[in-house]
This record gives C-alpha cells, structure tokens and sequence, in this order.
C-alpha cells in the first residue's frame, strides 16, 4: 500500500513542476466559462428585419414599431413589394421580412381576419424558430389592443382573448447561461480528467519509465491507483476552480448542495478516468492518447444534452444517450444548479454514473494490465 | 543436485525460443552468466537482444526452453524475479521533470529500502557517478553521460545481485562510455553478475565472455580473445578510397565469399592459404587499383561476418 504513496507523491512532484498543469487546472475554468458563458448564447437578438407595408394605414404603421420597439429585431428598411422583399432576404441583408397585405386595417374592422406574412431566413433553424415564436408574441399583443376595436362579421359583442403569460421555473429569465455554464463546469471535468490521466500513462510508456516501473515489486493495481488518484484530486480541484468561476464572473451559484455535487462529481470521474487508462491502451504516442480521448470526448458531449435537448434527438440516439456517463452527470449538475434538487432525488443518476464508472475503470484496467504484459 | 548445479549461475537460459507471429525471433539460445562476471550480447539491430533480455526480466513469456534467475523459474516467480533483479532497458528510463535526488529516492521507495539505508546507499552511488553536486537538479537537463549514469544508480538502489543492462550507452558520447563500463567493471569485481546487451563492438572486448547473436541464434560464445583465435585463415586489408567500388568489382568473381566490405578498405580472408603474393596478381589480372595491401590481425567484426554466412 505504500507503493501507491510514493506514486503519488511522485506523480503530484511531476504535476507541480508542470507550468501547463497550473494552467489547466486554475485558469482554463475561468477562460472556458467566460467564452462559453458570453458566447454560446440561445438568445435571439438584433434580426435585421423589413416591411412592405401595402395597406399604409395608421394600423398596418401601428403594426411597424410594435416590432421595431422589441429589442430582437433591428429596423432595416421597407421595401416595395414581396418580390424585393424577398430578394434582401436572398442577399443576407435582412432575416425577416414582413409582408402587410392591403386593405389590412379595413378587413380588420369589419372581421375580415387580414392575413400578415412573415418571411423568415431559416438557415439557422435554431433562431428562426425563436424568431417565429416573438412574431406570434406581438400579433398576439395587438390583437388585444385591438380587440375593442375589431366587430365580428356576424355582429356580435367583442370577445376577450385568452392571455397566455408563460413563466419558466428555475430559469426565470429563459437565460441560456443558466444552463450552459454548469454544463461546461460537467464537460471541463470530463475532458481534462480523461486527458490527463491518458496522456499521463502514456508519456511514461513514450520515455520508457513504465517498462522500467514494471521490473519492480510494484503491482499493476497499485500503479494504476498511482496513476488515477491524482488525478482525481485535480478532477476535483477543476471542479471547484469551476463552480468558483460560475459564481465570480456570472453571479452563478448552486442552489443545492455542494457536498453532494463534489460526490456526484468523484462517482462521474471513475468514467473519465476509466477512458483516460483505456485511451492510454490504445495509443503509443500522447497525441495519438488526445485523439482517442477527444473522439470519445466529442460523442459524450454531444449526446450528453449540453447542447442538444435529449427529447428533441431520436428515438433511437436518445437510447444511445443512456450509456452516456455525461449524460447522467449533467442533468446532476443542472438539476443541483438550478433546481436544488435534493440528492434522493438524483439516485438513479448516481447509480448508473458508479455502473459505468466501475465497469469502465476494471475494464480499462483488465485492458491496461493485459498490455504491459 | 540440480539447484546447486543452477545456484551457482544466477542467470541460467536454455533452449530458449520466441516468436512473434510466426517470425522466430529467439532460437534455442543458452547463456549462462557467473556472478562476478560481465556478460555481452552483441549483435546487429534485430539479432534478438532486447527479446531474451525482456523474457529474462519476466515482461515477455518465452516460448520454449528454461529461464532461471537465482534458480527460480522466472515465469513461475516474476514477483521475485521483479523484486530482486536490476533492469535498465533500452532507453535510459527515469523521470526528467524529477530531481537527481528525486529519482533516486523515488526507486529506494519502490523497493522498500528503509530511509536510512538508502540515505547510506546515496552517498555511495554519488560518490562513483560523481552525481552529488547535481543532486538537485533535474534529471532532463544532465548531460546523456549523466542520465544514463543516474539510471543505473536508480536502479542500483536496491542492490540487486543479478544487473541487466539493454544497451545501455547507445548514442552517449565515448568518454561517457568508457565512464560507464568502469562502473560495470567495479560492480562485476563486486561479486555482480552482469548481462549487457550492445551494438557497438569496442565494448565487447570489456566483457569476461561475449555471445555473438545474430537473427535470434547465438554463433558463439566464450572469452572474446578465445573467439577472436577461432578465425585461423590469413587475413588481408585492400585500402582504398573507395572500398566500394572494389567490393563490388571482386563480388562477381570467385572472390565472392572472400571479401568482407568495411570503412577503411575492403577485407581478403585467404580461405585456400594461398598467400600474399599469389592474391595480388588475381587482383592485377582482374584490373583492380588500391592503395595499399597489408597483412591485418583478424577482429571480433571480422569473426563476426564470417560467422554470419
């Protein structure tokens, strides 16, 4: 046992001479969290956009600034007709156009149901779906501003509309940094555990100190503890440096409870450690270690739902999605964010995350032993 | 009787045999290694070295054929074997972003050498290496001499009685060499029993006894002068500037299996004893120049080329 010791104590001395170690472990959280937390931002701002406006009455102008006093979309300019509309659209210049038929505030009076278009440059879906949703949100506003005003065909008393106030918990300002930058605190635990413990093997196996560790009483399960465990400390540094930031740059900060994100976060880290020794396996060179970690890397966060909602994939890659680890502890660290979700709740999450972990650390290791031989 | 028979050699190989996928790689090799003697391995890239030298430090089973240290079965005991014997391999292994000190601590750990002990066993290895003022620094800005010197002192640390050493001065520089080998001398005359396995054929000549190895089969063992005797035709040395040209001029003829290519000129083996005189007229009746043509004392390289046909 006390071979393990001496491991990591050797393998701390390396991390601590290292200068790129310091910097991945406190000052790539911050860096990651500010690019990702600014820039990766759901929110649909500034949408160039024009009218053509053919009925040129005072409702159909009505119609104009109650989409130019919204701050999603920036005025662009009119165009004379659909055709020219459509053209600015071609070119890029706008992203919206919106057409008002004419005759639009007389049909509207006498109930006629006047038809606005609205013609959206749907390259990025994402955003053009959001940009659908606020058009829908402002028709909806002036219809009950209007609705006094309207008479049915038929001459009927004015009806009330029903107003629909949609209000989203947890995340109240439908933020998308609520929910991305807990979600990179997940993927810079992830990426950097598997890296480092894969790279770190194999560096010993590029300079030859593995072949010689091996004519010595050392026993591979004790190498492989010496091996994983510090960097389950820096795992778990990151993870703190991580909620750090969160909170210091985005006001961010956990609603549940911080024991049982670091619990949930050692139970998550016996994957990424597990991959880092079978990456290590693979490879005979550090690069070639990145280039496997960084393959399997990529699918785990793309089928984690950090960016993707899971409902919105397929049937049959939300199933893949299961035995995804990230998986798991995103929703864990989502759930303790903003939710402060008690840990009874997560426990199908923690069961799974230490299935995975354990199979994939024996397994790795099976693997690992095998090789050196 | 036969563990004193075994006892009496600390490394014992026997008909060893391997191959990797079909290719054999070690063919019915024997070496058998006294203690206080230095053991060399010498032979081309490829000739097997690093695999015998891998299966007698237990990171490689062998095929066939019986591997002892200390009398042990090494497969059987790779714990004890792991435990006890010294390995260096082929690149000098230590940890360059570690201390001289650190290293050195770090292996005495391993093996469970108490503190004071190793800090007794520190002085001493300091004292041959001539690492102590260095203590601090860190293993990847010594010299190549120095790093390799402070890998056999890591390895050192628990003083194994059985060392082995891969090519252990490949690609250091001459004076580091010889360096070197006078600390494989002094650990020999220490009652070590030493196998070295290298390329270069000036060390050769520094080892008690010499295995010439070449596509995984030994062609001879012994005493470096004794082989050296067994090569009993004349031999002559053609200088020239350009051997080449002549080697490739005398390996259409019947001279074929005569002529050994080097650096400085090309080598006569006078196979039908038929005299100094006698091979310069063939040589004029087949139109060659040189510079000079002299009488040589035959080389383990010689012997070894001849072996190798």
């Amino acid at each position: 046992m006390s071979r393990i010791f001496y491991l990591v104590q050797k393998e701390f001395r390396q991390i601590r001479r290292e200068r790129a170690f310091i910097f991945i472990i406190f000052v790539m959280p911050f860096i990651q969290i500010v690019l990702f937390g600014f820039a990766v931002n759901t929110d649909v701002r500034y949408v160039p956009i024009a009218f053509v406006d053919m009925d040129r009455s005072q409702t159909s102008r009505r119609l104009l600034t109650a989409f130019c006093a919204n701050e999603t979309y920036t005025y662009s300019g009119m165009a004379a007709t659909e055709e020219m509309a459509k053209s600015l659209l071609d070119i890029g210049k706008i992203q919206i156009a919106v057409v008002i038929p004419p005759h639009f505030e007389r049909d509207l009076r006498t109930g006629n149901r006047p038809q606005v278009q609205a013609i959206i440059d749907g390259v990025d879906g994402n955003s053009a779906g959001l940009v659908l949703g606020y058009v829908g949100q402002i028709a909806l506003q002036l219809q009950k501003e209007w609705l006094p005003d309207t008479g049915m065909p038929d001459g009927s008393p004015p009806v009330g509309l029903t107003e629909i106030v949609p209000r989203m918990w947890y995340n109240d300002s439908l933020e998308s940094k609520n929910n991305i930058v807990p979600g990179i605190i997940a993927t810079l635990v992830t990426m950097i555990t598997a890296f480092l413990t894969g790279m770190s093997i194999v560096r010993e196996k590029e300079i030859g100190t593995l072949e010689q560790l091996m004519v010595t009483p050392v026993h591979k399960n004790e190498l492989i503890i010496g091996k994983t465990l510090p960097f389950m400390v820096v795992g778990f540094l990151l993870l703190n440096v991580g909620i750090l930031a969160a909170g210091l740059i985005f006001g961010l900060w956990m609603k549940g409870s911080l024991l049982a994100l670091w619990g949930f976060g050692l139970i998550f880290m016996l994957s990424t450690l597990g991959l880092g020794i079978f990456a290590s396996t693979l490879a005979h060179t550090q690069q070639q270690a990145m280039f496997v970690v960084w393959f399997f890397a990529l699918f785990a966060m793309l089928l984690s739902g950090f960016f993707i909602p899971i409902e919105n994939m397929p049937r049959a890659i939300q199933l893949v999605t299961y035995l995804n680890p990230l998986r798991y502890f995103m929703k864990v660290v989502r759930e303790i964010y903003l939710k402060g979700t008690p840990v009874i709740y997560l426990w199908k999450q923690a069961l799974f995350m230490l299935v995975f972990g354990v199979v994939m650390i024996l397994g790795a290791s099976a693997r690992f032993q095998k090789r050196v031989g | 009787m036969k563990p004193i028979v075994t006892m009496t050699f600390p490394v014992s190989i026997q008909n060893l045999k391997k191959s990797y996928a079909a290719v054999p790689a070690v063919q019915n090799v024997s070496i058998q290694v006294q203690k206080g003697e230095i053991y060399g391995l010498i032979g081309p890239d490829g000739a097997g070295k690093t695999t015998i030298i891998r299966i007698l430090v237990s990171l490689l089973d062998a095929d066939g054929g019986e591997v002892l240290f200390m009398g042990r079965n090494v497969s059987q005991n790779v714990r004890y074997v792991r435990s006890n014997i010294g390995y260096m391999p082929q690149r000098f292994s230590l940890y360059r972003d570690l201390s001289v000190r650190q290293n050195l601590r770090f292996f005495g750990d391993l093996f469970h050498v108490p503190r004071h002990i190793q800090e007794q066993r520190l002085k001493a290895l300091y004292d041959f290496s001539k690492l102590g003022p260095f203590q601090n620094r860190l293993a990847g800005a010594l010299s190549g001499g120095m790093k390799q010197k402070l890998a056999l002192s890591c390895m050192l640390m628990h003083e194994p009685d059985v060392i082995v050493l891969d090519e252990p001065t490949f690609g250091v520089d001459p004076v580091s060499r010889a360096e070197f080998w006078d600390i494989l001398k002094m650990l020999a005359s220490n009652g070590k029993c030493l196998l070295v396995s290298t390329a270069y054929m000036d060390e050769a000549y520094l080892c008690h006894r010499i295995g010439l190895l070449d596509k995984g089969r030994l062609l001879a063992q012994n005493k470096p002068q004794v082989l050296i005797e067994r090569f009993d035709f004349p031999l002559y040395r053609i200088r020239s500037e350009q051997p080449h040209k002549i080697y490739t001029q005398l390996k259409a003829t019947y001279f074929e299996k005569h002529i050994q290519l080097f650096g400085d000129g090309v080598y006569f083996i006078d196979r039908d004893k038929s005299g100094s005189a006698a091979i310069r007229r063939r040589l004029a009746d087949l139109n060659i120049t040189y510079d000079k043509f002299e009488p040589v004392k035959p080389t383990l390289e010689n012997l070894f080329l001849e072996l190798m046909i």
